[in-house]
Order: structure tokens, then C-alpha cells, then sequence
């Protein structure tokens, strides 16, 4: 099950309000301290810092709860628990800070402002409601219970002056005031919060849908292309007859257009089994992995395209550290991209030229370079190679016919592997491809499904 | 080996005809077959040396399944099988990492459609000729 980004988001927000409330622990301790020490204000100490101990408790408590739940459940519930928990023990110890600190006459009551906006923004608009009556009814208690003089109102002079009992309507419009305040508050975060939420899901919701949309047009496309490929077989392999002179001999123009023919047509093959081959990876699930040696997979991989250097006096070298062997991944794939990538460098590189491989053990990782002294990529054009059917200006001049494909099909191999592609070039002078792969196998979320197969040459 | 008999089965005529006539050239006597079952009544009767096998014809299990079941047979068991594989996508199979595993994919070789007289000649001569 996919982690909800509304669940990784309350356990930030409830990992917040534990940080939030440090802080407010330092501000408690550091402004009695103040208070008493320094200005001389009557204020008792001593209740003010067992609630500041009770909320360094409260957090405790609430992290423990936390390392508990998470990995735990994918549950919002239980978060929410928590994060209720927490503002319902805030707005006690606010309450009991104020009463030692000079009852509601002290202007630190605007506080309790600050908890209804966390919980509008983390909780349900039902919940808000109940911590806006809860403080309410803790602030009412507060009042009447010191207006009564059945707990002791305890003055701040020399800060505010006491003036305590003023009268009961003094008491009341206190106290009215501030519970009009608290429930506004919660109206309005909680209406926006809803808004953003609302905002978020529909966001996520046309993101699962153009992924959606993805698959179908990759599957149509796999379909499409099946198709073609099977009616491609059988054009080919009866032109190939006639091309051979297996069903006779043809006269001299009749060879040249059966030839031509049968070269577009190997060549509208090899697009279409590239596509096929892009589209598969695109939509298999199957991807099987092992350790397998890195170091033997690019000697294979040389080995496979010696005839084309030799076709035009390319030399072919290539350095593997020592410390280079073992990867975790599918050895066909990462043998295919590499054919591909080598084959690539030789069909741009003009005859005499380099192509140069080279292994670095990088620690968690192994970087692989390619580089030519081939035509290169034009500056402006660099950022698409790994486009679908892109094929850059200078390259079409060297070959016509190319499919556009093979960086694509390297690329989707390597990121499936957990890795990275790049080209750095100098049109005109050279191309360096590199890559990236990671030794170790990565973690479930990062895995990506692939299929490997079989070799499509794109040269 | 001149002269071997192969039988090809394959669903698709077009392409059965341009094999057979490839393979003729080269003096193979050919027998073909349009499905499975067909063909292994051709197997029964006419003993081929080599069996050309489609991959996919009426269903994607249909080759394989003809294929596992010859291998199992104590009297065709040796005849080589060449399987032409249109797309591996919609079998699922990983036919190349799965090729030396004989007991898993009882097949002698594979080759990707559509496949070039040349390759296909050279391929069939190598599993013709006697093991050493």
C-alpha cells in the first residue's frame, strides 16, 4: 500500500508541534525567569516550571507515541490521535499557566489562538470545534472559579495591575471575547485548510489520471506496433527470397528495387521492434534482478560491436577499475544499453576515430563513460537527445534513417535501475555519455519494474 | 546433413512460404503445419530432423506448450526445435536469460522475427550438425 501524502504530512506536522512546543518550553521558563528574577514581577515560579516540566512530559510522551505509529499503520487515526492529544494538553498547561500567571488578564491568553489555528490546519473541522470548546470552557472555568475566589487569583504586579474581581460583566465580556475569537479563528484557517486540501487531492487525483491516460496510450501503442511487426515479418522475410535469388534470378533493375525495398523494410522493422522494445519496459512489471558482473557485461558488450570499429578503423579501448565487479540489476538490459551506447559512438565517429569505455568505482555506485571523437551534439539540441524520436541535426546528415530511439531505451534502462544519464559533448569534437549505477539493490519504493530482452541493434 | 526434413508450424502462410522456399534452396525437404495439433500429427507421421516452432499461434502458450510436450516425449526428445519469437512482451518470457535452462524452456534455440535467410541457414546447419 502507497504511503497517502496526507498521512507523511501529519507525522511532519506532529513531529512541528513537538519542536514548536521546545520552543515554547524555553519561552515559559525563560520569561518567569525573567519575570521573577529580573523585573521583579510577583509571579510564582515554581507552579510555572512544573508546567513547563509537564509539557517537556507531554512531548516525551507524544514521541514515543509517534515512533510507535510510524511504519506502523498507514492509518491517519492514530496520528490524529496524537496530534489531539497534544493540543488537549497544551490547552490545560495554557490554562494553568495563566491561572498562576495572573488569571485572563493576562495578555498571554491571546495564545490560545495559536492552538486553534493547528488544530483547523491538522484536524477535522469537528475536532477544531471541540478544541475551540474545550479552551472555551477551560478559560470560563478559570474565571469563575477565580471570580468566585474558590481558587486563588493570583496577581502579576508590576506587570498588569490587579484588579480582580472587577465585576461579573467585566468577568464575561472576557470572557465572550475571547470564545467569539477562538471559534472565528477556526471558521476561517479551517475553511481555507479544507479549501487547500480539496485543492491538493484534485491535484493528485488528475496526476493518477494522466498516468492513467500513460498506460493506455503505451498499451494502444504496444498493440499498434505488435501488429505491424507481425505483417513486417512476413513482408521481410518474402522479400528476402526475392533479394537472395532464392525464387530465381532478377533482372538488374529489378535486384536494385527488390534491394531497396527490402533495406527500407529491415529498416521500418528495426523502428518498430525499437518501439516495441521501449513500450514493453514501459509497461512490464517484470523485472528480474541479480548480482552480476559489471566488468564481464561491458566486455561482452565490446566484444559484440568489434566488427563495426573494424568496418571503420575505430579504435576501441577501454579501462575497468580493479575494484569494479558485481552489480545489482538485469545484465541483458544493462548489456543492451551499453551495445546500444557503443554503437551509437561508432556510427557518429567518423573512420580513424576513438571510442574510449571507461569503469569508475564511485563506492555505493559504478559510473560508466563513453566517449567518441565523433561529430558530437550541437549545443542547442543537447538537453533532448534522450527525447523519443529525437534525433539531432548533425546526426541526420550521417544517417537518415535512425530511429530516434536508442537514448530513450538507455535512459528508461537506466532509471529503472535507480540510476543517471548524461551527455556532455562538443559538436564537431566529441560526445561523452556517462552513467550511473547502484551496486546494492535500492529500496522497495525506489525499485522500478523493467522487462529485458532481446538485443535490438539501432544502429 | 543435406536432404534433412524440416517442418515448420507457423501460423502465418506468408511468412511460412517465404521459410519454406528459403530452406529449399539449400535442398531441405520441407513439410509445413498452420497450428499445433496439426503439426504434431505431421511429427507422428513424416519424423522431421528439425521442427521450426512459432512462438505465438492461436494462443500465447500454444508454441510452448507443443514444444514442452516433444521434449518430454522419449522419441522426439532429440529433434532440435528453432523457435521464431514474434514479441516476448505478451508471453512474459524472458526467452534469452531462460535459454540454457532446458528443463524450464524445452527449446534448442530462438531466433527474432523476421529473421534473414542467412542467419536462419547458418543456425539450422549448427543444429544439424552431430554434437561432439
Amino acid at each position: 500500500m502507497e504511503q497517502d501524502p496526507q498521512n507523511t504530512r501529519l507525522i511532519k506536522r506532529a513531529y512541528w508541534l513537538i519542536k514548536l512546543r521546545w520552543i515554547a518550553i524555553a519561552g515559559v521558563c525563560l520569561a518567569t525567569f525573567f519575570a521573577h528574577n529580573i523585573m521583579g514581577v510577583s509571579v510564582e515560579d515554581v507552579p510555572l516550571y512544573c508546567v513547563a516540566a509537564a509539557l517537556v512530559l507531554e512531548n516525551i510522551i507524544s514521541l514515543l507515541l509517534l515512533k510507535r505509529i510510524i511504519g506502523a499503520s498507514f492509518n491517519n487515526a492514530p496520528i490524529k490521535k496524537i496530534i489531539n492529544f497534544q493540543i488537549t494538553a497544551d490547552l490545560v498547561a495554557l490554562t494553568i499557566l495563566l491561572h498562576y500567571s495572573g488569571g485572563i488578564e493576562n495578555p498571554i491568553i491571546i495564545y490560545f489562538v495559536f492552538h486553534m489555528i493547528i488544530a483547523s490546519i491538522l484536524l477535522s473541522v469537528r475536532e477544531s470545534y471541540l478544541q475551540a470548546t474545550l479552551a472555551v470552557f477551560l478559560i470560563s472555568l478559570l474565571a469563575v472559579l477565580e471570580y468566585k475566589g474558590i481558587i486563588p487569583h493570583h496577581c502579576l504586579e508590576g506587570f498588569v495591575t490587579c484588579n480582580m474581581p472587577q465585576g461579573i460583566f467585566n468577568v464575561l465580556g472576557h470572557v465572550f471575547i475571547l470564545a467569539t475569537t477562538l471559534y472565528l479563528v477556526v471558521y476561517m484557517t479551517s475553511s481555507i485548510s479544507i479549501q487547500l486540501r480539496n485543492q491538493e487531492e484534485a491535484y493528485r487525483q488528475a496526476n493518477i489520471q494522466l498516468q492513467q491516460k500513460d498506460r493506455i496510450k503505451d498499451e494502444y501503442v504496444l498493440q499498434l506496433t505488435h501488429d505491424i511487426k507481425g505483417h513486417l515479418a512476413a513482408i521481410q522475410s518474402c522479400l528476402s527470397v526475392l533479394a537472395n535469388g532464392i525464387a530465381g534470378p532478377l533482372s538488374e533493375q529489378q535486384a536494385d528495387f527488390v534491394s531497396r525495398t527490402h533495406d527500407r523494410t529491415k529498416k521500418l522493422t528495426k523502428f518498430v521492434k525499437a518501439l516495441l522494445r521501449l513500450t514493453e519496459m514501459r509497461l512490464s512489471d517484470k523485472f528480474e534482478r541479480d548480482f552480476f558482473s559489471l566488468k564481464d557485461t561491458v566486455s561482452i558488450a565490446i566484444e559484440s560491436v568489434k566488427t563495426k570499429t573494424e568496418d571503420k578503423n575505430i579504435t576501441l579501448s577501454s579501462s575497468i577499475e580493479p575494484t569494479v565487479d558485481k552489480v545489482f540489476g538485469n545484465q541483458f538490459s544493462i548489456e543492451e544499453a551499453i551495445t546500444n551506447l557503443l554503437l551509437n559512438s561508432i556510427k557518429y565517429t567518423p573512420t580513424n576515430g576513438t571510442v574510449q569505455v571507461q569503469v569508475k568505482d564511485n563506492g555505493e555506485t559504478v559510473l560508466v563513460e563513453i566517449s567518441d571523437t565523433g561529430i558530437g551534439i550541437p549545443a542547442n539540441e543537447i538537453d533532448k537527445v534522450f527525447d523519443e524520436f529525437f534525433r539531432a541535426s548533425n546526426a541526420r546528415r550521417v544517417e537518415r534513417d535512425g530511429t530516434g530511439l536508442g537514448l530513450s531505451i538507455a535512459k528508461q534502462t537506466i532509471q529503472r535501475h535507480g540510476g543517471h544519464i548524461w551527455v556532455e559533448s562538443q559538436e564537431g569534437k566529441w560526445t561523452k555519455i556517462s552513467f550511473t549505477l547502484p551496486k546494492y539493490p535500492l529500496r522497495q519504493a525506489e525499485k522500478n519494474p523493467d522487462s529485458a530482452n532481446q538485443i535490438i541493434n539501432l544502429d | 546433413m543435406e536432404n534433412a526434413k524440416i517442418l515448420i508450424v507457423d501460423d502465418d502462410p506468408d511468412l511460412t512460404k517465404a521459410l519454406k522456399a528459403t530452406l529449399e534452396s539449400k535442398n531441405y525437404i520441407v513439410i509445413t503445419a498452420s497450428n499445433s495439433s496439426e503439426g504434431m500429427d505431421k511429427i507422428s507421421t513424416d519424423k522431421p530432423d528439425l521442427l521450426i516452432l512459432d512462438v505465438m499461434m492461436a494462443t500465447a502458450e500454444d508454441g510452448f506448450e507443443m514444444a514442452r510436450e516433444l521434449k518430454n516425449d522419449p522419441q522426439f526428445k532429440k529433434m532440435p526445435i528453432l523457435m521464431l519469437t514474434a514479441i516476448k512482451g505478451r508471453t512474459g518470457i524472458d526467452f534469452k536469460s531462460s535459454a540454457g535452462d532446458r528443463d524450464w524452456l524445452p527449446v534448442d534455440s530462438f531466433l527474432d522475427k523476421p529473421v534473414e535467410p542467412q542467419v536462419l541457414l547458418a543456425e539450422i546447419k549448427r543444429l544439424l550438425s552431430p554434437k561432439t
